[in-house]
């Protein structure tokens, strides 16, 4: 499971942000004056941010994981690659959500 | 003494050919064995591969010049399109699919792969559909809307002739082999390693297959669904994608991509795969980054199912839904350079040997990395809206796809040939085809990139003189023609090494997989007796292993039973769990196959009785496939001398059976996220989209059908676990009992459905409904009917306490019908009340 979870948060986060943003704009869609400053970017901003600390979190939990596979191969594979596997996710996250800073949702 | 093993051992291979040997002339079509069906996948991808060649060059020679009228528009239109969907879909998948049947159960010394009658039935499916779409071609009414068949050319109103159907129900025929397979080979993956092989040291093409695997079972439902509401849009008039209805064109480009998108990973992995393989064989050491490439397939796996918008920038999308899919499309070239840098790495560090195979990923390397290029370029949005639907884009695709399958498949064809003809192929063709064929390549798709950022669309049968183009198509054309020479040679060489080829040594290019430790060509048990590893390299590391595992020195060497059998083992760590009894040649799977064509030709025809016809037959042959399972006569019945270290995987409550369901629930559950995803974009963006004044169906119903659900789920999970705990007093009456509160719950459903004030053919709101009805409808019947199947079984003796495997089989289809049911509930009826739509 560790070697997917981080990418299994990254596709729910995704679906989050692209449905999200499409039910916002049907919805209530943001006056296009405000361009990017406004509720609906904020909104994907925080969840953006909240989604990659809890990968950052994870990661690190993972890695903390070593210790316990000392000496056990197959473990200590799943613990080196899960932890990458959710520092991958969390730069993914970071990288795909970064143009709410730049651009409005709407237009 | 050794004359005596000598004996035992050839007396087992001689065993063990019985078991396994397919039956004689025609009963060849009865064969379920891996070998046997992989090379049929491969050799029908072939031909099917030389019609869409066939294809190309009768499309090259019309735009050779300008203002030529060789072959008119119509059927140029036609060619296009069935160019495109006989690469993509009858060509590229499934010689993919045919070579990972072949090679997977080898790689990871099993047998078989774990559901034989399985892998015969995709591949008779696949064969009816191609054989269906071609049918059209030969009556010269071939779908001509191009194989991505966008909404409404593709609609009854702009294609109204039968075009549009051949495609729609002859891929989704395809595509339910490409799934079968998919399951097939992550169960086979997972469960049916030898002894030791956990995922660390697994070889390093089962990664790259298991990823593809798990993409087809997720990537494939959205097009699965897409064709099924299309097709019931032509066929009865319910407006999924006609504005008018409140449906939306733009919901197909959706569909279409979410599963166009990743199939392009799809194709584009194991072809990757068979680069990591081959390089580290020729670099004479390990791959570099063992861990990294796997991080990096994973990581492809995933992000690829976020880029589907990516082909969909020009269709009016908010400009930070764009962003959002443009980073991430760029993002995606970061796991794939990871493997480029690992190749160049291998190479880098070891000590090549040069052969042909090599020349080959070699021409890959360049090829692709071309390909992805153009790809970063694509992602970028100005960009992309500059030379959309230009010949650029063509040329990218055909970089990539070219590129990053057809080289690695040529590599693989040269490489794995000795294995499965016990023949070398020879250099000096081989070496003429490839020359002709890359140079062919390059002169066809480097310059249409000229011509594309020159202006000239994609999809247009000819062209004025004088726009700057006339030189470089013509190039274009010959460069086409002079890669169909490079084809011919590579057949030549292939067909001719047969004849004159010098017999191969055994493992011919001192290869590490387990793949090289059969005889050349294998026998169909490909193993006399199973190993136990710990290494990633076996016949680096134990050289002698092949002469051992031949002599029968290892597990499971014993045929006293008569039975077809392979090791289940732990799917991390490869610990040995159980024995995986498999079934012999059966018609079954044929005939199932056949009995679908029936359905598909028929609504072809909108014969609808005939095609209710086929639904039941191929129910019935179905249900038998079921029968024959577990303890019946013709699979494992129980007997005394029953196996005392491992269990068959019949007498288990974890075999392999229970992890095929749950991987095709997936597979259901990414076709019903498609139908919600259809629900909530027509909801959300759709420029018709009415909703009734009335809400059309009856929520106390429904809720007393939910409850019904519930309670029967309850019970059967109660009557599972008693029997696993080995009480089954009266096991045949509870099941009885609750197939009887299953039909009760299904005929309130059905009451609901009968009742509901539906106007599907008016309004996309009411057709999406209808829909959502029938799944669950369906889910319920078919979970009554399965519970019905498992009643009788407990009569004739084949489930009970010692036997609580079957029902532990089911059990997670009752849990998925009762969570779809109340997911629809909540999602469908609902939200909706909540958004003040009804």
């Amino acid at each position: 499971m560790h070697l997917v979870l981080g990418l299994i948060i990254w596709a729910v986060w995704f679906v989050v942000l692209y449905g999200g943003l499409s039910v916002g704009c049907a919805l209530a869609p943001p006056d296009v004056a405000l361009g990017s400053l406004n509720w609906l970017n904020a909104v994907l901003l925080i969840l953006t941010l909240g989604c990659t600390a809890l990968l950052l979190y994870l990661g690190a939990c993972c890695w903390q994981g070593r210790a316990s596979a000392d000496g056990d191969l197959q473990r200590q594979f799943i613990v080196h690659v899960g932890a990458a596997v959710h520092l991958l996710s969390a730069a993914a996250v970071l990288l795909v959500g970064l143009p709410v800073f730049a651009l409005p949702p709407c237009i | 003494m050794t004359d005596r093993n000598n004996a035992a051992a050839g007396e087992l291979q001689q065993g063990l050919g019985r078991v396994w040997a397919n039956l004689p002339g025609l009963g060849a079509l009865a064969a379920v064995n891996h070998t046997t069906l992989g090379l049929r996948f491969m050799v029908t991808g072939a031909v099917f591969f030389l019609i869409g060649g066939l294809l190309a060059m009768l499309m090259r020679t019309q735009l050779a010049l300008p203002e030529q009228e060789i072959i008119g528009a119509q059927l140029y239109n036609q060619f296009f399109t069935m160019h495109g969907t006989v690469m993509m879909f009858l060509f590229a998948i499934p010689i993919l699919e045919g070579l990972a049947i072949y090679l997977i159960p080898k790689m990871i010394g099993a047998r078989d792969l774990v559901f034989p009658r399985l892998t015969a039935f995709a591949y008779y499916c696949y064969l009816f559909g191609g054989l269906i779409i071609l049918l059209s071609l030969v009556m010269g009414i071939a779908p001509d809307s191009g194989w991505f068949m966008y909404t409404p050319l593709s609609s009854a109103e702009f294609a109204p002739g039968p075009g549009s159907d051949f495609w729609l129900l002859g891929i989704t025929f395809v595509e339910i082999s490409a799934m079968a397979t998919g399951v097939e080979l992550t169960v086979s993956i997972l469960r049916t390693r030898t002894a030791g092989m956990s995922l660390r040291s697994m070889p390093i093409f089962c990664w790259y297959i298991l990823v593809m695997a798990l993409m087809i079972v997720f990537g494939f439902p959205p097009l699965i669904l897409a064709s099924i509401l299309l097709e019931i849009e032509r066929a009865a008039g319910l407006p999924f994608f006609a504005v008018a209805g409140g449906g939306d064109p733009i919901l197909w480009q959706h569909l279409f991509w979410l599963f166009g998108h990743p199939d392009v990973y799809i194709i584009f992995l194991p072809a990757a795969g068979v680069v990591s393989t081959l390089i580290p064989v020729f670099a004479g050491r390990p791959l570099v980054g063992y861990r990294w490439v796997v991080l990096s397939v994973i990581t492809t796996g995933f992000i690829s199912f976020g880029l589907w918008v990516h082909h969909m920038f020009t269709v009016g999308i908010p400009h930070l839904a764009q962003a959002f899919f443009s980073v991430a499309s760029m993002l995606v070239a970061v796991p794939t350079a990871i493997q480029v840098f690992a190749w160049i790495a291998t190479l880098w560090s070891g000590r090549v040997a040069w052969s042909l195979p090599l020349l080959w990923i070699m021409g890959f390397l360049v090829v692709f990395v071309c390909g992805g290029l153009t790809g970063v370029m694509l992602a970028l949005v100005p960009f992309n809206w500059q030379v959309h639907d230009t010949h650029f884009v063509v040329a990218h695709m055909h970089y990539v796809m070219v590129g990053g399958m057809l080289f690695p498949v040529l590599a693989a064809l040269y490489y794995w040939l000795p294995h499965l003809s016990g023949r070398m192929a020879s250099q000096r063709l081989g070496y003429w085809g490839f020359w002709l064929f890359f140079i062919g390549f390059n002169m066809t798709f480097l310059l249409m990139h000229l011509t594309g950022l020159e202006g000239m669309p994609r999809r247009v049968y000819t062209y004025e003189a004088g726009l700057g183009w006339d030189g470089l198509n013509l190039l274009s054309s010959v460069g086409g023609f002079v890669m169909g020479g490079g084809v011919a040679m590579i057949i030549i060489d292939v067909a001719l090494h047969y004849r004159f080829g010098r017999q191969a040594p055994a493992n011919p290019w001192n290869a590490d997989t387990l793949e090289w430790a059969t005889s050349l060509p294998p026998a169909p048990y490909n193993f006399v007796s199973l190993p136990t590893l710990s290494s990633r390299h076996p016949l680096w590391d134990q050289p002698d292993l092949p002469e051992s595992m031949a002599a029968g020195q290892h597990g499971l060497a014993t045929m006293a039973h008569g039975r077809r059998e392979t090791l289940g083992t732990d799917a991390l760590h490869g610990k040995p769990r159980e024995i995986i009894h498999l079934p012999t040649n059966s018609w079954l799977p044929l005939l199932g196959a056949l009995a679908l064509a029936v359905v598909c030709i028929s609504l072809l025809l909108r014969a609808y009785p005939a095609a209710l016809f086929g639904v039941a037959l191929a129910a019935a042959l179905f249900l038998r496939w079921s029968w024959e399972n577990g303890v019946h006569l013709k699979a494992a019945p129980l007997a005394d001398d029953e196996p005392d270290d491992l269990p068959l995987h019949s007498r288990s409550c974890d075999g392999p059976g229970l992890w095929g369901m749950v991987v095709s629930l997936l597979a259901n559950g990414a076709l019903y996220l498609s139908l919600l995803f259809a629900w909530f974009y027509l909801w959300t963006a759709s420029p018709g989209w009415r909703v009734p004044d009335e809400r059309a169906v009856a929520l106390l119903p429904f809720l007393a059908a939910g409850a019904l659900l519930s309670i029967v789920m309850a019970l059967y999970h109660r009557a599972a676990i008693r029997a696993v705990q080995g009480d089954a007093e009266g096991l045949g009456t509870r099941l009885w009992q609750i197939s009887a509160l299953g039909v009760v719950h299904w005929g309130l459903l059905a009451w609901v459905l009968y009742d509901a004030a539906l106007a599907p053919t008016e309004l996309a709101h009411d057709a999406v409904l209808l829909v959502m009805l029938l799944y669950l409808l369906i889910h319920s019947a078919l979970a009554v009917v399965l519970t019905v199947l498992q009643a009788l079984r407990v009569g004739y003796g084949y489930v009970g306490a010692r036997l609580p495997y079957e029902l532990l089989v089911l059990r997670p289809f009752w849990i998925y019908t009762l969570g779809v049911f109340w997911l629809s509930f909540a999602a469908f009826l609902l939200l909706p009340m909540a958004w003040g739509g009804q």
